[in-house]
């Protein structure tokens, strides 16, 4: 039930003292929760750890899918993405940023892989386009790499999207 | 309560999760297991393993020190810069070992298809593509040859030997194969990958072999052609005997009688063989008189001729070239006054009816008791062709009919039974698992009676009796050839020798040259061997012709040999050897070599290197100017007559680059199809299935090819080039409307320039190198060639069908051998000089430096020098292998 409000309390509102008013709410009801605080965009979001860090870690990140690469573990883009998922909400990089970064690391990683083999003498030129003709796609070399690249890069994409879906929500978030 | 914005966050994240995990779960299954027809990208494409570790094979060996465990003794092998080994091993068994090693590790895709190929287990590599290619081969039995044979073979014969450490070999290079993880890339995308290497797969590979250079559809094609055109016209047009050009053996002949088949390789004819019994003398059962073809073959009927369509469509459908010897490679043997110099000279060609061009591998090998060079068949131990330190020998397609076709007695009323010798009979019955890569695994049961196995039940039951079925020693009689010193020790090792059955070129270093047919010819004991023959008994066959009474050759008055698939003996010969559609030597060149030859004296190797070289052809030789002459009287198109001035200034050289050569390339079949065409389309007889098959066999420039060549030059007005109820036509009017419709053809297909039609581009061909790997793409059907841009791959055009290929790629293995009769030296030997070159590389890889390292000095027309007979390991490279 509403307080009756006395006319005096009307016309005392912008005056000295007026913050003492409010109660006119009803009498006895739950008191409603403060708005949220409006966050806009345009400021940049507080990054954990420092952006050399980052870079390093994704460096990091390259080396392992390539070393991973030599020894058969072929899934470790899927799993260098689910960690990047994690990190990376916790870490407060949006989508825009991890997206990117993180295919850039997994093609980056089995791209390495091959110029390594590439610097031991190995015929990967020649290889891929062998995998071509095998393959019935169109000889060249250009579109095996591609489609290895993009497998890494995949395996990655789908790891980042499981793991941010699967990461805990940040406290500033 | 919570509140309505965080339900929907819940639900949002929750759905989130979900799409995400199930996003995962498809890049997972796509990435680990592959989807149809797709392989599992994750480990295909992993750059350290996969596909990708294919480029290790690429590499160029280096030396080093290598463990092979299946050698008893150390073992050293030496690589020229060609990628040409030379094995040095201190015991023959060891050498086969290094051999196997070898051939597993540069040849290891070519051999795996090979054996699924004579194996019937293509399917599982290529998936539903390969389904009737192993049905064809279950049914035939080239795999149950194989395992019959290694069963029935003493396992401490030589051959077993040779077979079993050759297998050893092959194996431990798979075993190093399988803990490296460095396949070759086909397997990789494939996902399967080969399995143990066994003597029964050696023993399918020569199978294998013998059906590619000697299955016989020759009762097949007459069947049809008498549905389509009468018995009598067709045998006109296709006598069994005509008069034969030169033969390389023309008599006295001898009736030897017949050599009754036995002992456990029989296979399904033995019991044929012991009931008609032998004896008998061979001028009368076998000679062909007239009266012979009656009452003795199946009369043509519909469903005759409907089952004759059905066995020769599933024989046609084999992967290219696998079923029915094309080409037969040439050989001249030359000596005395002949040879600049004295000794004796070979020469020969070789054919290899395989998809892989580059089938052969090159080897040089030296052991106690056994020093040859030459060129060996991954899959099989020993040197096919070559020559040791005293001998060199060749071999090629020769006329002959190793197939007899039966129509088998059944009735309705007796399902699984066939009527023989007077009762009925239950046929035996082999039951197979195809498996069947990304499809269903097929089952197929296979009849097999007293003849062999049922190949169709299409209108008729047909049965086949092949020769390749009654197994062959051929890895001993390869073994004992490369031991020979002479012609006594070279015919006694070819006496073995069953299938397929070929001619043996020879020349010794004592002057000595010889041709030598060896292999299984059936004899009947009455009827017509080269139609479908009844098969209740009367008609099968009593046995082969004895090895001593078969063609040959030695030390000719005339000083040359040369043999080129003909017919090697007269009309006289009194033995049934096939008929005018049995002869292989398409283009005559066994004449045109033996006109040449017989004009020339003191010939020194780069005279035949040049022959060899030659890519003329004498059809086009002989009938071009007719064709010319015709085209001269007739009104023609601007096009028609760019093509004809083209035609007017050519050389007759099949050159890939040749204008002039495509369009005779495009014109002869033309011409076939124009002069036969009309018969067969207008057969009432034939079905439109029967006669769609019987087309594209008949006209593949067999038989008909030399008959239309004769009635040009001889007979242009035969009654052949007027179909019936047709106009009357010449051969003049039959050529200008082929040449017509090839212009028409090529202009549609090639565009409006005669000049550039080159025979590269009209016969869709190009430089075959690459023995294996780049022809089976996986993800797609299997194909004899796609991309023609590619120099990797190879596909049959319109030169296969006018059987131009004779001149263009069915000659591969190019070798010439001088044997000087030399100083006596304390060994008693003489000098052997050598050289020899196919087109493509020892290696299978692409990415190798001897994957097609070889064929443009081919294409040239170049030759490598062969390391001589027992030579040390001396190349750069070496390896030495210990156990």
């Amino acid at each position: 039930m509403t307080r009756q409000v006395s006319r005096s309390e009307v016309d005392r509102l912008g005056k000295r003292g007026s913050y003492r008013l409010g109660g006119l709410g009803p009498v006895g009801g739950v008191r409603p929760a403060p708005p949220r605080p409006f966050k806009p965009s345009f400021p940049r979001p507080r990054h954990h750890g420092s952006i050399s860090g980052w870079i390093l870690t994704a460096a990091a990140a390259t080396i392992l899918i390539a070393g991973a690469a030599v020894i058969g573990v072929w899934f470790m883009p899927l799993i260098v993405g689910i960690v990047t998922g994690v990190a990376t909400r916790q870490g407060g990089w949006r989508l825009r940023v991890s997206v990117p970064a993180v295919t850039i690391i997994a093609a980056a990683g089995w791209g390495l892989g091959l110029w390594l083999s590439a610097l031991k003498g190995l015929p990967v030129g020649a290889t891929a386009r062998t995998i071509a003709v095998v393959a019935g796609l169109p000889a060249g070399a250009l579109l095996p790499v591609a489609i290895t690249l993009a497998v890494s890069a995949a395996q990655s994409l789908a790891g980042l999207w499981l793991g941010r879906a699967l990461a805990p929500r940040p406290p500033w978030d | 309560m919570v509140p309505w914005s965080g339900r929907w966050w819940l639900v949002r994240r929750a759905g989130n999760g979900a799409a995400a995990a199930c996003a995962t779960a498809a890049v997972l299954v796509a990435c680990a297991a592959g989807y149809h027809g797709l392989p599992a990208l994750g480990p295909v494409l992993d750059p350290g393993s996969g596909a990708w570790a294919s480029a290790s094979g690429g590499l160029t060996p280096k030396s080093q020190v290598l463990q092979v465990p299946g050698l008893t003794g150390a073992a050293a092998i030496s690589f020229d810069p060609h990628g040409i080994p030379t094995i040095n091993a201190t015991s023959v068994p060891d050498a086969m070992v290094a051999l196997g090693y070898l051939h597993a590790r540069f040849r290891l895709t070519q051999m795996d298809l090979q054996r699924r190929l004579a194996e019937g287990r293509l399917s599982q590599f290529v998936g539903p593509a390969g389904i009737r290619s192993d049905i064809f081969e279950l049914r035939l039995g080239l795999l149950r040859t194989a395992r019959r044979e290694w069963a029935a073979m003493p396992k401490t014969s030589a051959a077993a030997g040779l077979l079993t450490a050759y297998s050893t070999g092959v194996n431990d290079y798979l075993a190093q194969l399988r803990s490296s993880g460095q396949w070759p890339a086909v397997f990789s995308l494939a996902g399967v990958y080969p399995a143990r290497w066994t003597p029964v797969d050696s023993l399918a590979v020569q199978g294998g072999m013998a059906q590619a250079l000697d299955y016989s559809t020759v009762p097949l094609d007459y069947s049809l052609l008498s549905r389509a055109l009468g018995i009598r016209r067709t045998m006109r047009w296709l006598p069994v005997s005509a008069a034969a050009q030169d033969v390389y053996d023309p008599g006295p002949y001898r009736a030897l009688g017949v050599t009754p088949l036995a002992g456990a390789w029989a296979g399904a004819g033995a019991a044929g063989a012991r009931a008609a019994g032998s004896g008998g003398t061979g001028a009368n059962t076998t000679a062909v008189p007239k009266k012979a073809l009656a009452g003795s073959a199946v009369t043509a009927s519909r469903s005759v001729a409907r089952a004759a369509a059905a066995a020769l469509a599933a024989a046609t459908a084999l992967p290219v070239a696998k079923a029915g010897g094309e080409g037969a490679g040439a050989a001249w043997a030359l000596n005395g006054p002949k040879v600049a110099g004295g000794g004796s000279m070979l020469a020969s060609v070789a054919p290899v009816a395989e998809p892989l061009r580059s089938a052969w591998y090159q080897v040089a090998i030296s052991a106690p008791g056994f020093d040859v060079a030459g060129v060996s068949l991954p899959g099989l131990p020993g040197v096919m062709i070559g020559h040791n330190a005293h001998v060199a020998w060749s071999l090629g397609g020769t006329q002959d009919q190793s197939a007899l076709y039966y129509v088998e007695r059944t009735s309705p009323s007796r399902p699984g039974r066939y009527f023989w010798r007077g009762r009925w009979r239950s046929m035996r019955q082999v039951r197979y698992t195809i498996p069947v890569r990304r499809g269903r695994t097929r089952h197929l049961t296979v009849d097999l009676t007293v003849h062999g196995p049922v190949l169709t039940r299409v209108g008729r039951t047909v049965s086949v009796d092949w020769m390749g079925n009654r197994g062959s020693p051929d890895v001993a009689v390869l073994a004992r050839i490369a031991a020979a010193g002479n012609f006594t020790q070279f015919t006694a090792a070819l006496a073995g020798w069953r299938s397929p059955a070929l001619t043996f070129a020879y020349a010794d270093d004592s002057g000595n040259i010889a041709a030598v047919t060896a292999g299984y010819y059936p004899v009947v004991r009455r009827g017509a061997p080269w139609m479908l023959m009844p098969g209740t008994g009367a008609d099968d066959m009593a046995g082969v012709i004895p090895f001593a009474a078969l063609p040959r050759s030695f030390d000719p008055p005339g000083h040359v040999i040369v043999v080129a698939g003909q017919r090697p003996v007269t009309t006289a010969y009194p033995y049934y050897i096939g008929t005018t559609l049995s002869g292989r030597d398409f283009s005559d060149s066994a004449g045109r070599a033996s006109a040449l030859l017989a004009r020339r004296s003191r010939l020194l190797p780069p005279d035949l290197a040049a022959l060899q070289a030659s890519h003329s052809d004498a059809v086009a030789a002989t009938l071009s100017p007719s064709l010319l002459a015709a085209l001269r009287r007739a009104t023609l198109t601007p096009i028609e007559q760019q093509a004809a001035s083209v035609l007017r200034g050519w050389n007759h050289s099949l050159d890939g680059q040749s204008a002039a050569a495509g369009i005779w390339a495009a014109v002869w079949p033309a011409y076939l199809s124009a002069t036969f065409g009309p018969w067969w389309h207008a057969a009432a007889g034939l079905a439109a299935r029967s006669r769609r098959v019987g087309l594209s066999g008949q006209l593949a420039g067999l038989g008909l090819a030399r008959a239309l060549e004769r009635w040009t030059l001889a007979d242009p007005s035969n009654p052949a080039f007027t179909p019936p109820g047709k106009p009357s036509r010449t051969a003049a009017s039959v050529m200008r409307a082929a040449f017509g419709a090839a212009v028409a053809r090529l202009r549609a297909r090639l565009g409006g320039a005669p000049a550039s039609w080159s025979l590269d581009r009209v016969a869709s061909w190009t430089t075959a190198s690459a023995p294996s790997a780049a022809l089976l793409p996986v993800l797609g059907p299997y194909a004899t060639g796609q991309n023609p841009s590619s120099d990797q791959l190879w596909r049959p055009g319109p030169a296969r069908d006018a059987g131009l290929l004779e001149g263009l790629a069915g000659q591969t293995w190019r070798m010439i051998v001088s044997l000087r009769i030399g100083q006596a030296t304390p060994a008693g030997r003489g000098s052997i000089w050598a050289e020899g070159i196919y087109p493509g590389g020892q290696s299978e890889n692409p990415a190798s430096r001897w994957y097609a390292n070889l064929t443009g000095r081919w294409r040239n027309g170049g030759y490598l020098p062969m390391a001589p007979a027992g030579a040390e390991a001396a190349g750069r490279i070496r390896w030495v292998l210990f156990p």
